[in-house]
């Protein structure tokens, strides 16, 4: 029997027959399924993902016509830390005018709101001198990262210290307070950088810190939303379901806890977002075909409900892309097609 | 053989994290001469490990996992104390765990813990952002037979790999057993530092300590 170049989750490559990618396929999308509560995919998905990953080209791409935007978060950081010693202007200038980017994030090398807060004046020239360099959409990003209000990094409480140590109810107020200074900082650095010029704001891994973080991230968005109406929010998520972790937090009547891609969009529609971000995580253990079929079941399920424009997120260890520092061309270039071969989505 | 009802009953405190019943259960188990490792092995430990799978999934919550650890550790200790002296308490095992030195990020390594002590292993839990010296140093002093490490970046992971050579300076390596986790990290990297297991969460981490410890 034929055997197939493929690559597990961890980008390992190895040799797996059309049998064996076709039951990987379907054991990943029935675990989507199974755990976001929604259909796997059809028999015609089935066919194409296997087309792909049967392929014996190493670059797979999309039908003219069907191509959908790219846009990059925290790029300027990305290419300083490969080593190429440019500014953050001329990071822009390169995804832009070399690499094709639609539209681009200008971040600080912190990548989290509070510490912008203080040095936000500081970065508004700089946003003002990049909107004059470039021509596409700019964003201004930061993580919300509710982790920096607590001690050692902030005032409260740590979660992560009492939850262990039985001190739950404590825990929790903890979250409650430091998700108000969060909004606050939030919608300190968004109004700065709006007025300065930006077209958009970006809040990137919103719920890294779990479901007070993605909650102080509603908020935010919607006191921003409704101090500028025209304003535009990309709410980008850090995991593929929010974490419990205070785990009785609700939004619009909604508790946001164990909420998959198909629900968190409809809580970021809510709070006013233009653009959402969802994510499904890379099982580095499964075979990439077992993690891509498993991110367009996620992907899928969450395009056709939303009423705002996803950006599903692709990149290392998510959208099915496997875990490499640099990702190989074969499985960025496959899954990238497929998404958008498969979903309803308006960019990645 | 312990009738499936009490069996199912004790894995449902656990999962719905009931500590009065679960405590009033094993003490009635025990008073009718059930074999309380029998009730342990069968009707709790079942309990935890779906709280871990529920915990992966999201349908179940960081307040809960730790109260259903509490519930855990309750029976536990109430059976461990009930055999007899050359039967236990069993200690199942020692572990150091610690988020390396440069990473700051403890929710996932603050999962981990509650599910291992929840197990019935001893946790030296060292925080984050800890030096692998000191990773080195609590190994030797607390005699554990398990490292587990946590590494959220792809800067931060070769402290994984200067842990190996560390263990080894002090003389120790053989003498202990090393897990890798954390976002970038991979069964590939475990492979390529050396050490002695890749857990791709914290269920799987419960997993791979079984595994290496046989217990």
């Amino acid at each position: 029997m034929d055997q197939f170049f493929h690559r597990m989750g961890d980008g390992s490559a190895v040799q797996m027959t059309a049998k064996q990618i076709m039951a990987d396929l379907v054991e990943g999308s029935e675990d989507a399924a199974d755990r976001g509560k929604i259909p796997p995919l059809a028999k015609e998905e089935y066919d194409y993902l296997l087309d792909i990953f049967c392929s014996p080209h190493k670059f797979i791409s999309v039908e003219p016509g069907r191509e959908v935007i790219l846009t990059y978060d925290a790029a300027t950081l990305k290419i300083r830390r490969v080593g190429v010693h440019v500014d953050r202007i001329q990071a822009l200038q390169i995804y832009e005018k070399i690499m094709g980017a639609d539209t681009m994030e200008l971040a600080h090398v912190d990548y989290s709101y509070k510490p912008v807060k203080p040095i936000a004046t500081f970065e508004q020239p700089i946003l003002e001198q990049a909107l004059l360099a470039t021509h596409i959409p700019l964003f201004y990003g930061a993580q919300p990262n509710l982790g920096l209000y607590s001690q050692p990094d902030g005032p409260f409480p740590n979660p992560s210290e009492l939850m262990p140590m039985g001190k739950i109810k404590e825990a929790q107020e903890s979250y409650e307070a430091a998700l108000e200074d969060l909004v606050k900082d939030i919608v300190f650095v968004g109004s700065l950088m709006y007025e300065s010029g930006a077209d958009g704001i970006n809040l990137d891994t919103a719920g890294a810190a779990g479901d007070a973080d993605f909650l102080a991230t509603l908020i935010a968005t919607e006191k921003l939303k409704a101090k500028y109406p025209d304003i535009c929010i990309e709410i980008g998520m850090a995991g593929e379901f929010v974490l419990g972790m205070h785990s009785q937090l609700t939004y619009k009547g909604e508790r946001l806890a164990g909420m998959y891609a198909h629900q968190q969009v409809k809580m970021a529609e809510a709070a006013g977002a233009t653009i959402f971000g969802p994510v499904s995580n890379t099982n580095t253990s499964k075979s990439a075909a077992w993690n891509l079929a498993r991110a367009i079941t996620f992907m899928k399920a969450c395009g056709e409900i939303a009423n705002i424009p996803i950006h599903p997120n692709m990149g290392m260890g998510v959208g099915g892309v496997t875990v490499n520092d640099q990702p190989p061309v074969d499985v960025v270039s496959r899954s990238s097609a497929a998404m958008t071969t498969l979903c309803r989505l308006d960019g990645l | 053989m312990i009738d499936e009802k009490i069996l199912k009953t004790a894995k449902q405190t656990i999962v719905e994290q009931k500590k009065d019943p679960a405590v009033e259960l094993v003490q009635k188990a025990l008073s009718d001469g059930i074999d309380g490792m029998e009730l342990l092995t069968e009707g709790f430990i079942p309990g935890i490990n779906e709280v871990g799978d529920q915990f992966g999934r999201g349908t179940l919550f960081l307040p809960e996992l730790v109260q259903a650890a509490d519930v855990m550790k309750a029976v536990t200790d109430l059976i461990n104390a009930s055999l007899p002296s050359q039967d236990g308490p069993q200690e199942k095992g020692k572990l150091v765990i610690a988020t390396v030195k440069g990473d700051v990020h403890d929710i996932g390594k603050c999962i981990v813990v509650s599910l291992m002590q929840a197990n019935g292993y001893t946790v030296f839990d060292l925080g984050r952002d800890v030096d692998t010296e000191r990773i080195v140093e609590v190994a030797i002093k607390e005699d554990v037979q398990v490292i587990g490490t946590s590494a959220l970046l792809t800067t931060t992971m070769v402290r994984q790999k200067e842990l190996e050579e560390a263990l080894k300076s002090a003389g120790i390596r053989d003498k202990v057993r090393t897990i890798v986790g954390g976002a970038p990290v991979t069964a590939r990297w475990a492979a390529k530092i050396g050490a002695d297991a890749f857990a791709e969460d914290a269920q799987d981490g419960i997993a791979k300590v079984r595994e290496l410890l046989g217990a």
